[in-house]
């Protein structure tokens, strides 16, 4: 018995496959954002060119053929359209031609649920960082079992604004961990910090930041804008897990492979005497075993779709994901 | 000190002054913090925290009156009584909170987490807490905040007789209001569910 997971959300095409909760392969091609980012047209053309090598790879991998799969999950959003609906239609095709169950998933839960379950939390109050999201969850099984968001950015997610910063800094490639090798050796320099509640946002700092280029050194800013960006997640994030009185605290997603942010929460953790758990950078950058990971247990729950109620969502919310 | 309470921006302790019974909110130093950067939001809030108490009690609304100021501490008064959060409360609670909230406003106080969880009740007494993230400010988003905050955490009709004796207190009311309700059409907002 194996499940594929298809992941397309943004520049990563991935698929893997598990069995009964081992990760059996893990395989990607990710598009090349260079210093201009990610042109959704082109990321989708590059997907499309993609797919069939990778899926091929990924089985062959795991050492499954066909008959072994019993089941096949994507990631319905949320993400860049375009990109989607590569993933969408290709475990479509898979799901026709095998004649097994399909089931759309949430790509945050994945992040969140693999790292999770690997690090052997059960109920953390968890931090899902990447390009687009930037959130405090905890799972609540009120009306339906869900992740409730705690906190959240007001503006972008905290991976975009890096990446923003890079891309205006030409780093190449532009993005945030671009700026966490450049941050090494700067020093200290007054940015924004903006923290309401359990929420916070990322805009004010990015253009402050922005305005110092001409004065500063790339180093300063680069690690200036980590710190107090870091900091302000780090802040909220402690509110939350004062308030819901939690033991646990879990970071996933692709910014948490930053070992910075890492290094910042585990002190919070430790200071509350509480356990810190994340996954590896595999299953933190975006990738398909995490997407067949959920996928499975969806299954195991009896929470598979019919091909026809399968579509994908841009804005797909982390809440409006029912858990298995 | 006896330490009284725990919360993730500072700790309280339990003292006194002058025969008074105190508490004393200490800011201590958060290690993931790069120190300048540290030292800088701990003197800045407890100076603003104590600024905006002192203010709010010239105003009038009950809030914790200052005994002494230190560069990361504030003695403040001790009051009685449960937190909203976990009490049983009248309706009439919230009409009083509309006013002190709408008392605050005219006065350019925001609170910054204007939640049950930071209101006082002693019988029919009312006093808002922790002004942690409370700052001197006349902007229409900033005080539409405090609003969403609340409206967030309470039942909606009882979030009604809130909004509607600050409208009769507050002259802004109608445009915080109409901010309020651009705050949450802003597209992530839409669907934020309850815990």
């Amino acid at each position: 018995m194996a499940v594929i997971g298809i992941e397309s959300s943004a520049h990563t095409f991935g698929v893997g496959v598990v069995d009964d909760g081992r990760v059996l392969s893990n395989e990607k091609e990710m598009y090349r954002i260079g210093t201009t980012g990610m042109i959704p047209a082109k990321a989708a053309e590059f997907h499309v060119k993609n797919s069939a090598a990778v899926i091929a790879r990924a089985m062959k991998n795991a050492g499954v053929s066909a008959r072994d799969v019993t089941g096949v999950g994507y990631t319905r959003g949320p993400g860049i359209g375009p990109c989607l609906q590569v993933g969408e239609l290709s475990a479509k095709a898979i799901a026709d031609e095998l004649g097994v169950d399909i089931v759309p998933v949430h790509h945050g839960v994945c992040h969140i649920e693999i790292a999770r379950v690997l690090s052997g939390l059960k109920n953390p109050v968890v931090l899902y960082v990447s390009g687009g999201n930037s959130q405090i969850l905890k799972r609540v099984e009120e009306p339906k079992p869900h992740y409730h968001i705690l906190g959240e950015t007001f503006d972008v997610g905290v991976g975009n604004m890096l990446d923003s910063f890079a891309r205006e800094i030409n780093l190449n490639p532009a993005w945030g961990s671009s700026v966490e090798k450049t941050a090494h050796g700067g020093k200290y320099v007054d940015l924004p910090y903006t923290v309401k509640g359990m929420d916070f946002a990322f805009t004010g700092l990015l253009t402050r930041a922005t305005e110092l280029v001409a004065t500063n050194s790339k180093e300063d800013l680069c690690y200036s804008m980590q710190e107090v960006a870091y900091s302000m997640l780090c802040e909220a994030t402690e509110r939350a897990l004062l308030l819901t009185k939690s033991k646990e605290l879990c970071v996933a997603g692709g910014v948490a492979q930053s070992t910075r942010l890492k290094e910042m929460l585990k002190n919070v953790a430790d200071e509350h005497g509480m356990k810190f758990g994340f996954a590896g950078n595999e299953y933190n950058a975006d990738n398909g075993a995490m997407i067949a990971f959920v996928a499975e247990r969806m299954l195991k729950a009896g929470m598979h779709s019919r091909m026809e109620e399968c579509d994908i969502e841009q804005k797909y919310r982390t809440d409006q994901a029912v858990l298995p | 000190m006896k330490m009284f309470s725990e919360g993730a921006e500072a700790k309280i302790y339990e003292d006194e002054l002058l025969g008074q019974s105190v508490l004393v909110k200490v800011r201590e130093e958060k290690k993931y913090r790069v120190k300048k950067l540290d030292d800088e939001i701990r003197t800045l809030r407890t100076k603003s925290e104590a600024r905006v108490l002192y203010r709010a009690s010239k105003l009038g609304v009950r809030v914790p009156k200052v005994v002494a100021v230190g560069r990361f501490s504030i003695y403040m008064e001790r009051l009685g009584g449960k937190l909203m959060r976990d009490s049983e409360h009248h309706p009439g609670i919230f009409t009083i909170l509309g006013t002190m909230l709408g008392m605050l406003h005219e006065g350019n106080i925001v609170h910054g987490d204007f939640t049950p969880a930071n209101v006082m009740l002693d019988g029919g007494r009312v006093a808002i807490i922790d002004f942690g993230l409370g700052t001197m400010s006349s902007s229409i988003e900033d005080k539409a905040f405090d609003l969403l905050l609340m409206k967030r955490s309470v039942d909606a009709k009882m979030y009604s007789l809130l909004e509607e004796s600050y409208s009769a207190r507050c002259k802004e009311a109608k445009s915080i209001i109409g901010r309020l309700a651009d705050i949450e059409k802003r597209g992530r907002y839409q669907t934020r569910t309850l815990m």
